[in-house]
């Protein structure tokens, strides 16, 4: 009798466990996986292909806009590997790939070097001077975080923002305007500030206006597709509860300005006491991800594209108000050109 | 140990009761908890974050309480299961690292068909009567954790959010081995339906939670795109007061939202012991007739 209910449960604990192995067996075929690609050239070059062509946001964009044919790159690439090449030679040529979306979002990074196409501010005149800038700085001005700001002798605050990296807070805004409330104007030089964090630039996009003002659209993939997007949602840019800026601003810009610094120039842009002066940005609309190849090395791509009000494209820069350039007899002379038609401005 | 319990709880129960409770009889009510460290691998890939499979260490931390409850003759017993899993994985290259953390809380109601409800393996080898018993019952369940890619930039993380439906099923069988008594158990988990958080295919956590739009985030789970199934199989050795447990623990879950695909697929051996308890409650005596 014992023996027999030993193996009835026996018997009941194999079929419990069968069944078990059945399910396990059912979930192993179903899982959910994402193909591999080899560790090779030839694997790491499909593999950074299908990134890009499954993520990146502005592939019929740069179609229509420069002529980039994303369909084609795999194939057109491809002929340039080999099986003998190195890991700089491979490198050479997945950044060379990338380098044809003319996107300073667009990176390859390895441990010996970055893939990258600058050309949105190497092709084009720099329209700033570090020299001038300190000149005008002086040396006596003051730091609150990445802000840097004086005085200038015609009652004009002067205030350098050369980055969105460093973390920029409500209080150090307000300190910042609040000891320059006496003057008669602001000038915000932007100029090289490459961008950083959205949060911070739009701290300071909100000193700048009194009131809920609508500046852009934000979307983003839903789907493998290059055209594959969500309905563009609206981006509002509210009024802070700290100081505001009440008096006229000039905000300098170059094509150095990128990414967050793009998106700030689109926010502050058609405020009614902001003029933007200087060049056009260097654009980078598109808010960037990381993914990574078989072989280790990182790649960055813009995933979400941002527009104007007016539901522009801003990946290529924004038009300043008023177009300025650096002239080389003013910097000669010591002079920035684009400081001293901002005072002019501001002191009309 | 049955005695201190009911020595505290009837020193409890007349310092506490007032004279109408008095007039209740005490019942017992057969409880254990089980505690468990485990050490295993662990397989993780998420699309949002990478393309690539990432493998590495995973370390487990189990708690769960099981009471035999009043329902349907006392054949149901009623478990909770706390697991908390740590992952430190890097992908093949080792130049990148996914730091994760995951809690998950478990409740499920289990019908004994092979005899009485018994709360605990242990608690099998010292019941008498029938030597298995096969447990069936529904099981709903919730995760909160998150995952961390050490190099990424607007996609450096992703959250893990959900709540679930499952069917659960065990079984316990009690036989001796050298003269030792021992259990033998195992337990599986399958999610049937259920609701997790997810970012859209592209979309930025900045988006979601900084600009407050929301696109699809919440998503139904059915076991055609989110096929998961959690096996616990155990062994009780009787050891002085308390009851030593060795266990495996396989965890597989995976899902398929919004064209971003996740599985972490883990193996761990866990130790722990089981305690078990009488809880003495008191239980209404029926007014006399008259």
């Amino acid at each position: 009798m014992l023996h027999n209910t030993t193996m009835r449960s026996l018997l009941s604990s194999l079929t419990f466990s069968v069944w078990g192995w059945v399910f396990f067996s059912l979930l192993i075929t179903s899982c959910v996986k994402e193909a591999q690609f080899d560790n090779n050239p030839e694997g790491n070059l499909d593999a950074l292909w299908t990134i890009i062509d499954e993520h990146y946001c502005f592939l019929d964009y740069k179609k229509e806009t420069i002529g980039v044919d994303w369909n084609i790159m795999r194939a057109r690439y491809r002929q340039r590997l080999s099986k003998s090449m190195t890991n700089a030679q491979l490198f050479e040529v997945l950044a060379a790939m990338l380098s044809e979306l003319r996107d300073g979002h667009v990176n390859l990074y390895a441990a010996h070097d970055v893939g990258r196409n600058w050309s949105w501010y190497e092709d084009y005149p720099r329209n700033f001077s570090q020299e001038l800038q300190d000149a005008y700085l002086g040396t006596d001005y003051k730091i609150a975080s990445s802000l840097k700001y004086r005085i200038l002798p015609d009652n004009i605050g002067y205030v350098v923002c050369s980055s969105f990296q460093t973390a920029l807070g409500d209080g150090n805004i307000s300190e910042v305007l609040s000891y320059l409330s006496t003057c008669n104007g602001l000038i915000l030089d932007m100029r090289e500030n490459s961008g950083g964090s959205l949060t911070y630039a739009e701290l300071l996009a909100q000193r700048f206006t009194n009131e809920r003002r609508l500046v852009g659209y934000i979307a983003h993939k839903t789907g493998r597709g290059h055209a594959d997007f969500s309905k563009p949602e609206p981006e509002y840019i509210e009024p802070s509860l700290g100081i505001r800026w009440q008096k006229r601003a000039v905000v300098l810009t170059n094509r150095h300005c990128y990414s967050a610094t793009n998106t700030f120039i689109r926010d502050v842009k058609g405020c009614p006491l902001v003029t933007v002066m200087g060049d056009q940005t260097g654009g980078g609309s598109g808010m960037p991800f990381n993914s990574e190849l078989p072989n280790g090395w990182s790649v960055r791509f813009s995933a979400c594209p941002m527009y104007d009000a007016q539901m522009n494209q801003i990946e290529f820069g924004i038009q300043p108000d008023i177009q300025m350039a650096l002239s080389e007899a003013d910097r000669a002379r010591g002079i920035d050109t684009l400081i001293e038609a901002a005072r002019t401005l501001l002191n009309k | 140990m049955n005695r201190l319990f009911l020595f505290i709880g009837c020193v409890l129960g007349l310092l506490c009761c007032d004279p109408v409770a008095a007039q209740e009889t005490m019942s017992f009510r057969r409880a254990s908890r089980t505690t468990l460290f485990g050490v295993g691998g662990a397989r993780q890939q998420d699309t949002y974050l990478s393309p690539l499979n990432y493998r590495g260490l995973q370390l487990n931390f189990l708690f769960g309480t099981q009471r035999v409850t009043h329902l349907l003759d006392s054949c149901v017993t009623f478990q909770t299961l706390l697991q908390a899993d740590f992952t430190s994985t890097t992908n093949a290259p080792e130049k990148a690292t996914y730091l994760g953390g995951v809690v998950h809380f478990d409740a499920a109601w289990h019908y004994s068909f092979c005899g009485s409800a018994v709360v605990a393996p242990s608690a099998l080898a010292t019941a008498g009567g029938r030597s298995f018993r096969l447990l069936l019952g529904p099981q709903v369940g919730a995760s909160f954790g998150g995952l961390y890619n050490t190099r990424n930039g607007n996609n450096p993380a992703q959250a893990i959010a959900e709540m679930h439906l499952s069917a659960s099923a065990a079984f316990l069988w009690r036989f001796r081995l050298w003269k030792q008594p021992l259990v033998l158990s195992d337990q599986m988990d399958i999610p049937l339906i259920g609701m997790m958080f997810s970012p859209a295919y592209g979309q930025s956590y900045y988006e979601i939670f900084t600009l407050g739009n929301r696109d699809h985030n919440i998503c139904l789970t059915t076991p055609f795109n989110a096929p998961t199934l959690r096996n616990q199989l155990a062994v009780d050795l009787p050891f002085r007061r308390c009851t030593l447990r060795l266990a495996y623990l396989a965890d597989f879950r995976q899902s398929r939202t919004n064209e971003i695909r996740r599985h972490t697929y883990s193996h761990a051996f866990l130790i722990g012991w089981v305690r078990q308890l009488d809880i003495l409650r008191p239980r209404p005596t029926p007014a006399p007739s008259h």
